[in-house]
């Protein structure tokens, strides 16, 4: 039976071009955020049961805290001594894993001063729920 | 007429919606971006365009089923049915 299938074509083309929307977008948005900026100053970060512990580029240490500036663009490199657990600022949208035996980088760039809170996000053992520390953002 | 007017439609809306959303993404010189903010802003989108594709495919679900009921006044039986073989 001859009939038009213009309408098919149509739903076909709304379809794919989202789809490449969705992928292009999603992709671009990842390339942005992945690409840290040159002037970023890199933290180490260290991450064992149950604690964090940080090292700045001029080798000052914290344990269970961290201060930064506000404005500036920070590097983590993050690391862990024994399991897997995970960098988290719920604050500034920061996650990712700390794997033994690798070291991941994320950047971010606080724009608020105050007090956040930096928490373990994978389950690591008996005080996981306890592996909290402070991010201090000063306003210098 | 109708076909190159469909085809450039649909080549439209493949390459002009990505294209103008890269350039609209683009980072400004100078500044760091707002993880927070174009993470959030992507979630939404594709929120948006999930809602989207919802409706569509639920809305022709709901047409369908009303165009091809057996009590539509427009429905006119299969060959299949006429001969009486179903």
């Amino acid at each position: 039976m001859a009939h038009s299938n213009w309408a098919e074509w149509i739903y076909l083309g709304v379809v794919t071009a989202l789809l490449i929307y969705v992928g292009a977008e999603a992709w671009n948005i990842e390339r942005i955020i992945d690409h840290a900026p040159e002037d970023a100053e890199i933290i180490k970060v260290t991450a064992q049961q149950w604690f964090w512990s940080f090292e700045h580029e001029d080798g000052t240490k914290e344990v269970g805290e961290l201060h930064l500036k506000k404005d500036h663009a920070y590097k983590f490199e993050i690391q862990s001594k024994d399991v897997v657990h995970n960098f988290n600022i719920p604050e500034y949208v920061v996650l990712l894993d700390a794997i033994p035996g690798r070291i991941n980088t994320v950047w971010f760039s606080p724009n608020e001063a105050g007090e956040f809170d930096i928490q373990c996000r994978e389950y690591c053992g008996l005080i996981h729920y306890n592996m909290r520390a402070k991010l201090f953002v000063e306003d210098i | 007429m109708s076909k190159i007017f469909h085809l450039s439609i649909i080549m439209m809306t493949l390459f002009i919606i990505p294209t103008v959303s890269l350039a609209f993404a683009a980072e400004t010189a100078g500044e760091y971006i707002d993880r927070k903010a174009e993470i959030w802003n992507l979630f939404f989108r594709m929120m948006t365009v999930a809602f989207v594709v919802g409706g569509v495919i639920a809305g022709t679900m709901v047409w369908q089923v009303w165009r091809f009921r057996e009590s539509n006044p427009n429905s006119k039986p299969t060959e299949y049915e006429e001969k009486g073989e179903f």
